[in-house]
């Protein structure tokens, strides 16, 4: 026994080790289970019906979450602070503390102090449903769910349990009726970006007739991808390369450089993890192409231009992406209070784009509490319906309006913002790595585009 | 002569599933307390009859199962494998095309009575053809075979859009319904809240009772087995290969049935594990989850039917255990006064300038988190089991068990 043993323990030490090591297991990561960030868990208040607030004019309906008598209101968040995603999901979640800490701090809503119940699912999509299962008894509405099949997954528990949930991903289904019942997508989808950002390109340069389009696999990759197909054939551009979910693994990276050198298209769209990004650039580069590069907002990281990068001048040279919101860059007067609260916080924080979604996100919270706690329905379907009467939600320019009112076509966010590396903003601590090449841009292709389903259909 | 732990007095008696009758009444002792967990009804482990709880219980359980067939394979047979979740992902598309409903993704919609057994069937039927493998390489060389299928599978699970989804997207699996063919209503729903025999019951506590029996019937087949002949020819095996053969155990056929009945439980394994998460994506059968398997059986005791159960309850449930006392410490720090909040507070951090092991809040402070922390003591874990106890908690047990039978003559 004493040998199988040590056997097992050399293969399972070489497991470990193979695990970390391959490509497909970095956003798996199968037995992380969550943290939990909440200050006090406080709901255990069932009470149907309505009680009394202590300010005692007004009377509101609760349930699940809200506990006037104990003055607290529970937001749950899915989060991946240990997966793949963790990179942009943990300064999305540390918006939201700072967001919430500030709100509390003046006295939270209507004297009711928000509560985050953070939870980390790793981006495993098990984690995620068990997590959901949680929480869902102690929380008045998902302030995000990370990851669209994560999203997914717990959606029919969603419709059933009659709670709201803000999806952290910008797929476009989430605008499609048979899915958002009772979610709230926010931003241009993946599919609505890569149409805004390549008709923007060709109209800054008109020499662009040829595209690449290079992908990883999943709703994120194929839903971009088939955006980029729309804008090609809108705009009459020939597809020389189609690599639409076909990057996965180092080999895969090495044939892409290889047929984008030969190809040689004008543009190449790439929605890819920023690793991969920067893998690919590389390569390409080095075998001679010499073409511009756009993304995705999530294949881009401020580390190609920090100061010791060797792809740092390529990258500012030929690299554009999209993006969902204003960014650190901007200069409106949402995205100068969100910036003033988060250097404000008294945290370790660096300028960078993600911290802005994450107050964003807790912004669209914080405007449907406060419509249902003036409804005097602080129900969990008290607040899912508020959130879906919102006909044109604000951010003060901190991102785009929205509205969750009407047919998929009202609904459906066609705003993009385009992005430009910005290596001197980075040292001066004036941007997070990207700045704005044209804000709020929407061509004339996603101005007609006429959604009648996902671009790109999940499990299809 | 009665009542003598050690003695035997037929073979019977000796070959017994449960050989005291203590044992018994624990036994039973114990399955009535698992089958009472749902109603609450005993006041310190109510907790466990919450719905969250309920979810981890069973999903122990569906690990446990896929484990007792690693342990029937490595902890009985000595032949190591790295591809169990090579085979827990075949037996999850094999229930999903025969059990999910028919649409754009491969589904028939057949009953669970058919996709169940099937997933399992259908895995061990290529765990059968893999097998042979088995009999050329040993040791090593037999892991890195075995280890070629989960990237094999995983290519294959990726690619082939049609059964699986496709990468990051997954797919929808059948659920727990009990039809006799495809009419609308099932005869027995195991998901969803409704009423058995006049009692309430929550789809959670369905799940969980359809699990603890299917964890039931496959511990007494893994039982079973040990003790036949195929389990004694596994064992031989294990122990000697050569000197098996030379006493006429027929190798070729055994390391064959050895693969094709572990991969019956993976198959089996993972077409519950899919259908109880609902949706899954093809990555999930990847490297990691076989290592976790080998953890299991390494941390309950290889070879032992008893350990298996205990580390998969084990490697299930602490990553829990570990967060809510990481909350509970956290708030004794911040509310509490005395000498052990200051220890405590060496443990945990609760504030931006506060210094500990672990941390519960993202964004500030040091410490690692509690995902991390809890991979961090499974690797301890490992490494002190391999050290100080092979036999795992099992063996734990074992020697508490033998303490208490000589008490108070204990030396």
């Amino acid at each position: 026994m004493r040998i199988k043993s040590k056997w097992l323990g050399i293969l399972l030490t070489m497991g470990l080790v193979l695990a970390a090591c391959s490509p497909s297991s970095g956003d798996e990561t199968t037995t992380t289970e969550g943290e939990a960030t909440a200050t006090t868990e406080g709901s255990t208040d069932t009470t149907e019906g309505s009680t009394d607030t202590t300010e005692g004019s007004t009377e509101i309906a609760t349930d699940v979450g809200v506990d006037l008598e104990a003055g607290t209101i529970d937001i749950g968040l899915l989060s991946d602070l240990s997966g793949g995603f963790a990179g942009l999901v943990t300064p999305i979640v540390t918006g939201h503390e700072v967001y919430w800490e500030s709100v509390n701090a003046d006295g939270g809503i209507e004297g009711l102090t928000v509560n985050l119940n953070i939870q980390d699912t790793g981006y495993v999509v098990d984690n995620h449903v068990q997590k959901y299962e949680e929480m869902k008894d102690s929380v008045v509405a998902l302030g995000h769910s990370t990851g669209s099949p994560h999203t997914v997954a717990i959606n029919d528990q969603l419709q059933e349990d009659g709670i709201l949930a803000i999806p952290l991903t910008w797929y476009s289904g989430w605008t499609d009726p048979a899915l958002n019942a009772n979610l709230l997508h926010h931003g241009s989808s993946y599919c609505v970006e890569a149409q805004n950002v390549i008709q923007w390109l060709t109209e800054q340069m008109e020499d662009i007739s040829t595209i690449g389009i290079v992908s990883v696999g999943g709703d994120y990759g194929l839903d971009s991808a088939a955006g980029a197909v729309l804008a090609a054939e809108g705009l009459g551009l020939e597809v020389v390369v189609d690599l639409a979910g076909g990057i996965s693994d180092e080999a895969s990276i090495l044939a892409a450089a290889d047929q984008i050198a030969e190809a040689s298209p004008d543009l190449v769209w790439m929605t890819l993890i920023p690793s991969i990004t920067s893998a690919l650039f590389g390569q390409a580069l080095a075998n001679g192409y010499q073409g511009i590069w756009a993304g995705a907002g999530p294949s881009f990281s401020p580390a190609f231009v920090a100061p010791d990068s060797p792809i740092k001048d390529a990258v500012t040279a030929s690299m554009y992406f999209g993006f969902y919101l204003e960014g650190w860059t901007g200069t409106s007067a949402g995205t100068e209070a969100a910036k003033e609260l988060l250097l404000g916080a008294g945290r370790d924080i660096a300028p960078f784009d993600y911290y802005l979604e994450g107050v964003l996100e807790a912004e669209m919270m914080h405007q449907i509490l406060q419509a249902a706690y003036d409804a005097g329905d602080m129900t969990q379907a008290g607040v899912l319906k508020a959130a879906k009467a919102f006909e044109d939600m604000g951010f003060d320019g901190l991102g785009p309006n929205e509205s969750f009112v009407g047919d998929p076509n009202a609904q459906l966010q066609r705003e993009t913002w385009v992005m430009k590396p910005d290596p001197d903003g980075l040292v001066a601590g004036t941007s997070g790595g990207a700045a704005i090449a044209e804000a709020a841009y929407v061509g004339s292709l996603v101005e007609a585009f006429d959604f009648t389903g996902a671009c790109y259909v999940l499990g299809s | 002569m009665r009542g003598r732990p050690l003695l035997y007095t037929s073979y019977q008696g000796d070959q017994a599933l449960m050989n005291t009758t203590p044992k018994k009444i624990l036994l039973g002792l114990f399955l009535l307390l698992l089958v009472t967990i749902p109603f609450q009804l005993i006041p310190s482990i109510s907790f466990m009859g919450e719905n969250d709880w309920l979810k981890l219980l069973s999903l122990a359980a569906i690990y446990a199962i896929g484990a007792l067939g690693l342990n029937i394979l490595t902890g009985l047979a000595g032949q190591v494998s790295l591809g169990h979740a090579f085979f827990m992902g075949l037996g999850a598309y094999t229930a999903a095309w025969l059990g999910a409903p028919p649409g754009p993704l491969a589904g028939l919609g057949l009953p669970m009575w058919i996709w169940l057994p099937a997933a399992g069937i259908v895995a061990s039927l290529v765990g059968l053809a893999v097998g042979p493998t088995a009999v050329r390489v040993r040791g090593l060389y037999l892991a890195f075979v075995t280890l070629g299928l989960v990237f094999i599978g995983e290519y294959v699970w990726r690619n082939w859009t049609w059964l699986t989804g496709g990468t990051q997207s997954g797919r929808e699996f059948p659920e727990f319904e009990l039809r006799i063919w495809k009419e609308e209503e099932p005869l027995i729903d195991f998901s969803s809240d409704g009423s058995w025999f006049g009692i309430e019951l929550t789809g959670e506590a369905k799940t969980y009772f359809l699990m603890l029996a299917l964890l039931v019937a496959f511990v007494l087949f893994a039982k079973n087995i040990q003790r036949t002949r195929v389990g004694r020819a596994f064992q031989s095996i294990r122990d000697r290969d050569i000197a098996a053969e030379i006493m006429g155990v027929n190798e070729v056929k055994y390391k064959l049935q050895a693969f094709a009945i572990s991969s019956f439980f993976a198959g089996v394994s993972g077409a519950l594990l899919a259908s109880f998460v609902g949706r899954t994506i093809p990555e999930r059968w990847n490297l990691f989850l076989s290592v976790l398997f080998i953890a299991i059986v390494l941390i309950g005791g290889a070879g032992v039917v008893t350990g298996t159960l205990l580390g998969a309850s084990f490697v299930i449930l602490l990553p829990r255990i570990v967060e809510d006392v990481t909350e509970w410490l956290t708030e004794y720090v911040v509310e509490g006064t005395g000498i052990f909040v200051w220890l405590a507070d060496l443990v945990v951090v609760s504030g931006p300038d506060d210094w500990g092991i672990i941390n519960i809040s993202q964004g500030f402070g040091p410490g690692l988190s509690v995902a991390l922390f809890n991979q961090v003591i499974y690797g301890l874990l490992i490494i002190g089991f391999l050290i100080f106890e092979p036999l795992g908690l099992y063996g734990i047990w074992l020697r508490i068990r033998n303490y208490w039978k000589g008490w108070p003559f204990t030396y």
